[in-house]
Formats: C-alpha cells, sequence, structure tokens
C-alpha cells in the first residue's frame, strides 16, 4: 500500500492553505506536527477526500483518489479534530451505526464493535447514551469508529486532545501496535505523542514541508543547541526576553531554564539533551515557554 | 484503553454478501427517529390535535331551509358532517396546513442534520455511496411523513366513527372517499413538502432555516389566505389553478359548487332534510380534473430529489 501527494495546493480565496507539497507514504506512522494554521487539517481532509485540492494529486495505490475515491474510502480510517454525535443513540449503536454506514458485513458487526469498545476502555460506558459521555468518551468513541473497518489508511487529527495522560499513553501504544501493515498519519499540538510513536516526522509551516524527517534525526540535528541554566529571577526575565526558552522552572535555589539556541546563552549555561519538543521549536523557530 | 490486536475484516469479508446501501441507510435513520422520544412525542401531540380539529370541525357547515307545509312556512335545519365528502371538501385543506407546517421539521434536516451536527466528515469518509445516503435520509424522511399523514387519515376514520356512534344523524364516514381524497390531497402534499424541503434544504444546507420558513409561509398563503380571498367571489377560481393547487385550498373552492344544498319541494321534514344533506355531502367527488395533476404534482417534487442526488456533493470546500 502506498499514498503519494503530488504537487498538492489548496487556497481558500486569496488564503494560501498549503504550497506544492508533495509526500510520498508507506506502512508506519507519519506523525504531522506544525503550528496553527500551517496546513495540517487541509491537508488530512484532502486525503480523506473530505476536501478537492487546487492543484496536484493524491494517490492511493496509484490511483488519483479524486476519481477513485471509492477505493480510499473502503479502507480508511478517519478521526476529524472535532465531531459530532447523535444524541439518540448509545455508544454501542452508535458504533454498530457507523459499522452499517461502512459497509461491515452484519454477521462481523457485533465482533467488530466489541472488539473496538474493548480498544478504547468504554465497554462498561457502551450503553450509556452519548450526550452523556464526558469529553474523553467521546474522543474515545471517536477512535473507534475509526478502527472499525480495520483501516489501511487511519488519519487521526488531535486523537489526544480530551484524554486524560493514562488514556493518552494508552493510546499512543494502541497506536505503535498498530503500525505494521497500515499508513497510519496522526496530526497533533502535543509532540511527546509524535515523539512515543512516530517512525517519521513531518513539520508543515504556512503550507509547506518545512522538515521530512524522524525524530532521531530531528534529535541529533539539535544536538548542542540546548542549554540549561539557574539563575536569579531578573537574569531569567533577561535570558527569556533575548532567548528562546522552551521551559522555565521555579525551585528554592532560582529558576532553572531549558533555552534552545546554537550559541551558549549564559556563562553559566550548560548544553543538554534536546527533547523533541526543543528540536520542533528550533526546526519553527518560535518561542514558547512552560513555566 | 487496552491494547487489543484488531482482527482483519479487509481482505476476509470482500467474499461475505453486505447489506444493501440504501436498505442500510433506511433503517438506521428509522432507527434514530424511532429511538428520538422527542419524534414521538410530536407524533402522539400531532394526533391528539388532529382528532380534536376533526371533533371541533365535524359540522361545518350549518344549513338553515325555510319549506312551505301546508299552508305555511317551516324551518327546517341540517347540518354536513365534517367527514363526508363535501365535509372534508370543507376541512382537509385547513387541517393540511397542521401537518405541513410539521412536515419540514420532518424531512428537510435528512442530510443538513449531519452538518449542523458535524457527524458529515464521519459518514463521507465511510465507503457509503452518496447516493445511497441522500436517498436513504431522504426516504426515511418520507416514511415518517407519510407515517404523519397516516394519523392523519386515522384521526378522520376514528373521530368519524366516534361521531357516528355518538350524534343521531351523523353518518359514519365512507372509508372509498376519505381514501381517495385522503390519496389525492394529503399524500400528494405530504410527498411534494417532504420533497421540497429536503431538497431545497440539501442544495442550500445554510439556509435550512429559511427554507423551511418559505414553506410553511408559502402553504399557509396558498391553503388558507387565497381561498378567504377567492371565497366569496362570485366567479369560480380559474380551472388551471383548481387542478394543479398543491394545498388542495382552491381545489376544495372549486369543487363544493357541486355540494351546495338545495332542497326541492318534497322535503318536508328535518329528517327529510337531513338525508338530504347526507345524499349530498356523500357523493363521490369529481376526481377528473385534479387528482392526476396533484400526482404528478407529487411525482415531478421526486425528481427533484433526483437532481438534488447528482448535486451533491461528499466534500466542502471551507476553511475548517
Amino acid at each position: 500500500m502506498e499514498l503519494t501527494i503530488e504537487q498538492l495546493s489548496k487556497r481558500y480565496g486569496q488564503h494560501v492553505a498549503l504550497h506544492q507539497l508533495s509526500l510520498r507514504c508507506e506502512p508506519g506512522l507519519l506523525g504531522l506536527v506544525g503550528p496553527n494554521g500551517a496546513g495540517k487539517t487541509s491537508l488530512m481532509r484532502m486525503i480523506a477526500t473530505l476536501l478537492e485540492p487546487t492543484e496536484g494529486i493524491i494517490r492511493w495505490n496509484g490511483q488519483d483518489i479524486r476519481t477513485h475515491g471509492q477505493a480510499l474510502r473502503q479502507v480508511l480510517g478517519y478521526l476529524p479534530q472535532d465531531f459530532g454525535v447523535y444524541p439518540e443513540f448509545t455508544g454501542r449503536q452508535f458504533l454498530h451505526y457507523l459499522a452499517a454506514m461502512k459497509g461491515l458485513p452484519s454477521s462481523l458487526v457485533n465482533q467488530r464493535v466489541d472488539e473496538v469498545l474493548e480498544i478504547v476502555n468504554l465497554e462498561q460506558e457502551a450503553d450509556r447514551k452519548l450526550p452523556a459521555y464526558s469529553g474523553g468518551m467521546k474522543q474515545r468513541i471517536g477512535i473507534a469508529q475509526a478502527l472499525l473497518n480495520d483501516p489501511e489508511l487511519l488519519i487521526v487529527d488531535e486523537p489526544t486532545a480530551g484524554l486524560d495522560p493514562a488514556e493518552r499513553v494508552r493510546f499512543r501504544t494502541l497506536l505503535s501496535s498498530l503500525t505494521r501493515n497500515r499508513i497510519i498519519i496522526l496530526s497533533t499540538h502535543i509532540i511527546s505523542d509524535v515523539e512515543a510513536v512516530a517512525n517519521r516526522l513531518v513539520i508543515l509551516q504556512e503550507g509547506r514541508v518545512l522538515a521530512d524527517t524522524t525524530p532521531e534525526a530531528l534529535l541529533a540535528h539539535t544536538a548542542g543547541s540546548v542549554w540549561s541554566v539557574t539563575t536569579d529571577q531578573t537574569t531569567a526575565l533577561q535570558l527569556q526576553a533575548s532567548s528562546q526558552v522552551s521551559t522555565m522552572v521555579n525551585q528554592m535555589h532560582g529558576i532553572t531554564l531549558r533555552i534552545v539556541s546554537a550559541t551558549r546563552p549564559h556563562e553559566a549555561a550548560v548544553e543538554v539533551s534536546p527533547s523533541l519538543e526543543e528540536a520542533y521549536l528550533l526546526a519553527v523557530g518560535r518561542p514558547a515557554v512552560r513555566v | 484503553m487496552t491494547i487489543t490486536a484488531l482482527t482483519g475484516t479487509g481482505q476476509q469479508t470482500q467474499t461475505i454478501k453486505r447489506p444493501h446501501p440504501l436498505a442500510r441507510v433506511i433503517a438506521w435513520e428509522l432507527r434514530r427517529f424511532r429511538a428520538s422520544r422527542l419524534f414521538w412525542f410530536q407524533a402522539l401531540g400531532l394526533f391528539g390535535f388532529l382528532l380534536l380539529m376533526t371533533w371541533a370541525l365535524h359540522a361545518p357547515d350549518q344549513i338553515g331551509a325555510g319549506v312551505r307545509v301546508g299552508g305555511g312556512g317551516v324551518s327546517l335545519n341540517g347540518f354536513v358532517a365534517g367527514t363526508s365528502a363535501g365535509g372534508l371538501l370543507r376541512t382537509l385543506p385547513t387541517v393540511l396546513v397542521v401537518l405541513a407546517l410539521l412536515l419540514p421539521f420532518v424531512t428537510a434536516d435528512g442530510v443538513t442534520r449531519d452538518l449542523n451536527r458535524r457527524t458529515h466528515e464521519l459518514l463521507m469518509t465511510t465507503a457509503l455511496p452518496s447516493w445511497a445516503y441522500v436517498w436513504g435520509r431522504y426516504l426515511a424522511g418520507l416514511v415518517m411523513s407519510l407515517g404523519l399523514a397516516l394519523l392523519l387519515l386515522a384521526s378522520i376514520l376514528g373521530m368519524g366513527w366516534l361521531l357516528h356512534l355518538t350524534i343521531t344523524d351523523y353518518p359514519a364516514p365512507e372509508i372509498g372517499t376519505v381514501l381517495l381524497l385522503w390519496v389525492g390531497m394529503v399524500v400528494s402534499a405530504t410527498i411534494l413538502v417532504s420533497s421540497f424541503g429536503f431538497a431545497l434544504s440539501t442544495l442550500l444546507p445554510r439556509l435550512s432555516t429559511l427554507v423551511k420558513v418559505v414553506i410553511m409561509v408559502a402553504w399557509i398563503v396558498g391553503a388558507l389566505v387565497i381561498p378567504l380571498g377567492l371565497g366569496g367571489n362570485t366567479t369560480p377560481p380559474p380551472s388551471w389553478y383548481v387542478n394543479w393547487d398543491p394545498t388542495s385550498g382552491i381545489t376544495a373552492l372549486g369543487l363544493l359548487p357541486s355540494y351546495s344544498i338545495n332542497p326541492g319541494p318534497s322535503i318536508t321534514s328535518e329528517a327529510q332534510f337531513q338525508q338530504f344533506i347526507l345524499t349530498v355531502e356523500n357523493k363521490m367527488p369529481d376526481l377528473a380534473g385534479w387528482f392526476a395533476p396533484h400526482l404528478l404534482l407529487a411525482g415531478a417534487s421526486l425528481v427533484l430529489v433526483l437532481v438534488v442526488t447528482f448535486a451533491f456533493k461528499r466534500s466542502r470546500d471551507v476553511l475548517n
């Protein structure tokens, strides 16, 4: 199986969401990251046949999805960033409904629904009406529906939004277990999600591919560019204004900062191993502070 | 979340027979209606209201006539039964307004609802064919609408029989006549309103509320306001309007002259008078001019849904 994107562009009036983007995906997990408005959701909606490209072609197994969209949808699992549910249904009924819409044979539906409910740990809540679900439970139902047809191409947009830390870890492990024999495209703002599972990382910025790499390669590229320093409040504020600070932690003996910088930002600063988030910040060149 | 390996369904299910996509959509949409308490409350409320209307309109025309008996004059009084053919021509267009006001809410949002609820993307990324989705949603809405139209029929027949059992001289409803008027006026209108509401709302999802309002206002004007204005005229409405009026307000106005009560000199008692009214009011209505055009209008509205099916786009070119 192969997903090929050739010279893909998308314009909304004067706004260019994607510009001449090309990618080739093979089985594995591709982490798609980038700042808000980078074009991640537009790209995923175009792959999912929900949006038509302004220019360019998306091919699934060599076939243009504009003319062979049905073949792609047959093997597609899609979790949108924001989705609604039918308030009349319970979680189980909702999954049965979508299984029917996906064309799963009736004889397999019960088994598949039970299976995906178990995967997302919702067996106990499956017979409650959907309006009674919390945000995290709703998100898990979304993940479950995307898995119903055992998709060859799984596209998940911000799947861990609303999940508690334990559920997030479990979801990441689930994605890891699914990567064999399928293409998974995971879009997220949470870099640690990608770090844990992606074997390929694509950073989008302003509709263009800024980096198409692996987490390891990006980390290696950032080596020697992350520093740690513990200092007083005044110096900390000065460093924050002049450098790209990734974390800022108040401690008993001062404030510890982690700084992303090609050169030593302070005489007391010591080089530390970069996190993927810091590597990402260096790549997109945007400061962010976690206090 | 527990980690469980997924059982593959891709290859092994290629040969397994899957339910027809249209049948799947209709069946699940009907299940969704069934699961909605609001729908059942609406249906129950409508049935109660229709029963009440049929009861309130059980004698839509009170008729008084002066006849000569012997040397003096006697005043005779009678009434037209609301559930007779003549009575239904007087009342049905008004009762139909109630149904027509409810129908856009049952059918118009068949597809638009998914956009409003943000379930559209979940469905459009499945392998469900677009035609099955659009027609399935439409047909499920139509089935529900026809169910509501059946409630109207049940209210006429049910209340008609109750009135027959409890009111002296009240005739039992003629099932054949009632059915003909129901098919010609109610069923055709139900299909027309459902199709129009669904088609326009699907084509213009952002304007679905406006679509409903326009349909409701147009129906009230056609069924009540125009007939009220033309009712006092001595010149009958043009025959094309009588035949092609989808609201049946003018159709009824055009048919009513053949149900006018003109007692002859042989009638000398109230019982004879009521019997005379009965023979007039239960006459089978003349179907020649209007029945086929009403069904044709309903058929034409199905063509509109067909056009919408071709125009429907799975992808929506909007910035999310």
